[in-house]
């Protein structure tokens, strides 16, 4: 046998105790590195064999007060922060409450430091090729026998001399672990690349679904509340006896916002005056809704162009014209109100004071129409 | 009596009896896995597994209608999905207890059980988890509830108990995997060694990592076993005080209550001690481990079980002082109506259950004798469960408007859930006791008497 290809020589012990007695002998007699394999941990091995404390405890304190420090500053930067919101009148830092996640994520990561820690980094796992496993004595030492190896870790040993010290010392039997020629399947590269294979099937997997999502928005059950049953405005429905989904409001019913309109034929509304100031927002608000409510019969500009056809057989007033412009804001104001002929009553779709900022706008059209120099000097001024 | 006697007395019982050397436990504990189960394992496993289907199939008509299928409606809108949640996370929280607080305490006879009831406990926080999952009645926007950086800009709020619930749980979820995966390790390496099936050897390999028992492995593996348990001692106390305060921290009448966190966690170890000394029971008669799962184990775990009670019984009482020491209208109501309201036989039963029957574990009989404990965990189990109902439902359904009080009835969507949870459960459970070792065999060798050097009796981790 080549002594380079030698990586151990196993002794077998059959009892804890018979190894433990055996390790100082065989410390002093041979220089190698010693290792012990035990189907179980036993106590007192590590300092027999002289290894040195785990550091691990340290570094799970390390990713402990890191695991707390990142659960307060994700906690303390996204509700303090990036997304401000008042909860229950306590202060955006509310620490108190921030606690039980802290809690738990310092657990997180020291829990995962520790296992993950300890497999991974002081460990060396996952390692398939390790030429123990390879050992015809490796069932043995995971059902009930117990190993001391004296390594040879890269340098020659004398196979025999060691073999012999080891049987001295009270080893049942002995062997030689070689290192295994590298071999092909159940290799770690398969097993790597069986991890690589799930990972990319995840993927697919996942982007699969998202498109899935994203092309079928409607497919069951992913409908997003799309699917509402009920009714649009203006809907036929056969539930109710006339036929309509909307329902009219109980006789009497009074608007929130209605004030009593006294003002009738026989009096002169024109002594009402325009209460509303001429400023920019009450005309924004007087020409928004001039073009929802007035705009399809008076035209854009009120000029009397209508959007309608001669269906509607009335010809809406050009509001631009010298009489309507002689109008007093009161008379058309209570045109609004009661409506006049064909064109009909706009109590109920307009506030009181939405129908004075329509007013204002009309004259803010009329003038238009004969803009003077000093108008758009005075409008700018505004 | 001298006082001799009086020593012998109070030495602990063997945890393990009879005569037994390290190779007899892997012979026996390692060798049903993976052989062909017997006919009562294909029974149980085709009843389970119909109960799974039965659940999952309504959990599938869930999804597709929404959660209009089931019974809750306002102001009960917590039902059996949180009864379920907490039922379950609580089953788990034994396992925890077993594994970590009583490997902190030395307490030997853990280790004929702690594998299992680990096991328990991931299977326990799985069905868990599935039902708030299905109560948001989109769970595959279920991430949502996690905070991820997101184009609309907004982050979960921090402030409130449901996403404290949610860590707690993923939390608790994770590092009891972990815990538990880390104690397979050597049993696993072992069942790689005895494998003589190339795909057994083949997946027992990748699982067991190349595991090779090294001492320098050992030393490392030993400490960071204990810090995790030391973590997931903190851990059980925390997660079911983190769902407590899902009620808690609420003002619901009933609910806001200081006692809610201690009172939780002690019912949680007082239903999963039940489930487990159930579960042991069965896999003691069909395994043949009278001499490792011993007497002793289950006496123990029934005591643990009747210190509960009383705890519980005290928590009871408490509940009633608190309601009548507030001098509040609407915590008087609620509490009244917990025995003498529309679900007073809830009530009642709870109290049967959980505080009387337990009783009789004063008697040695009921102690020891498979009868006497399984009667009482039995009630124990449905009596922990009615005791969410009433925690739920009884102080839900009267809230402060009378105008929107609500008799809730489940209805064949919401038993069959839970059917369907309890299903998954064994099915776990039967699976895993065909696939890995029910007992940690390595833990036990570690206790096996002469297994270590220099102490008698050998030492424990
Ligand atoms: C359905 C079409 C219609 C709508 C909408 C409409 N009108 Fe008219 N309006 C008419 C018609 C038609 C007349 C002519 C009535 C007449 O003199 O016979 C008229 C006349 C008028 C007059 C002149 C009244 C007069 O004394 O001669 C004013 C002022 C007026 N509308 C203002 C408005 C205002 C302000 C609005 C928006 C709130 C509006 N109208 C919306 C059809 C409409």
């Amino acid at each position: 046998m080549n002594n380079r290809e030698v990586f151990s020589v196993l002794g077998i012990f059959d009892s804890a105790q018979s190894l433990m007695r055996a390790i100082p002998e065989v410390k002093s007699g041979a220089a190698a590195k010693l290792e012990a394999y035990t189907p179980y941990p036993v106590h007192g091995l590590d300092e027999a064999l002289g290894l040195r404390k785990s550091p691990i405890a340290g570094m799970v304190l390390v990713m402990a007060v890191i695991g707390s420090i990142a659960a307060l500053g994700l906690e303390f930067w996204t509700s303090g922060v990036d997304y401000p919101q008042v909860t229950a009148g306590k202060p955006y830092f509310s620490w108190e409450a921030f606690v039980p996640i802290m809690f738990e994520l310092t657990v997180l990561f020291a829990a995962f430091t520790a296992g993950l820690g300890m497999l991974l980094l002081l460990n060396r796992l996952p390692f398939f090729r390790h030429p123990m496993l390879a050992a015809r004595s490796m069932p043995l030492i995971t059902r009930d026998k117990f190993a001391l190896a004296v390594e040879a870790g890269g340098k020659t040993i004398d196979v025999e001399e060691i073999s012999a010290l080891l049987r001295d010392s009270g080893a049942a039997s002995v062997e030689v672990v070689e290192s295994p020629p590298v071999h092909g399947l159940a290799s770690p590269r398969f097993f790597f690349r069986v991890l690589i294979a799930i990972a990319i099937a995840c993927c697919v997997a996942g982007y699969a679904t998202y498109w899935a999502m994203k092309l079928f928005p409607k497919a069951i059950p992913m409908v997003h509340m799309l699917d509402q049953p009920r009714l649009g405005p203006q809907q036929g429905n056969t539930f109710f006896t006339d036929g309509s989904g909307m329902r009219m409001p109980v006789e009497g019913t009074v608007s929130r916002i209605s004030i009593p309109y006294t003002v009738d034929e026989q009096e002169d509304p024109s002594a009402m005056g325009n209460p509303l100031p001429r400023t920019a927002p009450v005309l924004g608000r007087g020409r928004q809704l001039f073009n929802d409510y007035c705009s399809v019969c008076h035209g854009i500009l009120g000029n009397g162009e209508t959007t309608l056809t001669a269906a509607y057989e009335a010809k809406p007033t050009n509001l631009l014209s010298k009489n309507i412009a002689a109008l007093t804001d009161g008379s058309m104001y209570h045109v609004i109100m009661k409506g006049k002929n064909s064109m009909p009553s706009y109590s109920a779709d307009l506030s009181q004071d939405e129908r004075w900022a329509v007013l204002h706008y009309v004259r803010v059209l009329q003038r238009a129409l004969d803009a003077k120099d000093e108008d758009v000097s005075s409008a700018q001024k505004e | 009596m001298k006082p001799e006697a009086v020593l012998e007395k109070l030495k602990p019982a063997p945890v393990i009896t009879g005569h037994v050397r390290l190779g007899d436990l892997d012979d026996q504990l390692l060798t049903p896995v993976g052989e062909k189960p017997p006919l009562a394992w294909f029974i149980a496993f085709a009843m389970t597994s119909t109960a799974t289907l039965i659940g999952m199939a309504l959990i599938g008509y869930t999804i597709a209608t929404g959660i209009g299928v089931w019974g809750n409606n306002i102001p009960v809108a917590w039902a059996f999905d949180i009864i379920n949640f907490v039922f379950w996370v609580g089953i788990g929280h034994a396992g925890t207890l077993i594994s970590a607080i009583l490997l902190l305490f030395r307490a030997r006879w853990r280790n004929g059980v702690s594998r299992f009831a680990e096991a328990m406990t991931i299977f326990a926080v799985i069905c868990a988890t599935l039902f708030p999952l299905i109560h948001v009645g989109r769970p595959w926007l279920a991430f949502w509830l996690g905070p991820y950086p997101n184009q609309r800009g907004i982050w979960p709020n921090f402030r409130s108990p449901l996403l404290w619930d949610v860590f707690a749980v993923n939390t608790y979820f994770l590092v009891s995997l972990l815990f538990w995966y880390i104690g397979l390790i050597p049993d696993i390496a072992s069942m790689r060694d005895r494998a003589a099936n190339k795909i057994r050897k083949f997946v027992y390999s990748a699982l067991s990592l190349g595991w090779r028992g090294a001492s320098r492995h050992w030393r490392h593996y030993e400490k960071a076993y204990l810090i995790i348990a030391g973590l997931a001692t903190g851990l059980v106390l925390s997660v079911h005080s983190v769902v407590s305060f899902d009620f808690a921290v609420s003002l619901v009448p009933g609910w806001h209550m200081t006692i809610f966190p201690p009172y939780f966690v002690a019912g949680a170890i007082f239903a999963g001690f039940a489930m487990v000394v159930m579960a042991m029971v069965v896999v003691r008669r069909t395994m043949r481990l009278e001499h490792l799962i011993t007497d002793y184990h289950l006496e123990v775990m029934n005591k643990v079980i009747l210190a509960c009670s009383c705890l519980m019984g005290y928590a009871y009482l408490l509940e009633g002082f608190t309601a009548w020491y507030s001098m509040n209208d609407y915590i008087h109501h609620t509490f009244l109506q917990y025995i003498f309201g529309t679900y007073w036989w809830a009530g009642w039963l709870t109290i049967t259950c959980n505080i009387l029957i337990p009783q009789l574990l004063w008697f040695k009989w009921f102690r020891t004798k498979y009868f006497g404990m399984i009667f009482v965990s039995l009630s124990v189990t449905v009596g922990m469960w009615f005791e969410r109902f009433v925690i739920i439902v009884s102080s839900l359904h009267e809230d402060f408007l009378p105008s929107s009080w609500h008799i809730y009835m489940p209805t064949y969507v919401d038993y069959g859930i839970l059917l369907g949870s309890f299903g998954l459960f064994f099915t776990l459970v039967l699976l895993f006791a065909r696939v890995l070792p029910v007992i940690a065999t390595t833990e036990m060798k570690m206790v096996l008497p002469g297994s270590q050097p220099h102490r008698e009796g050998g030492s424990h981790e």
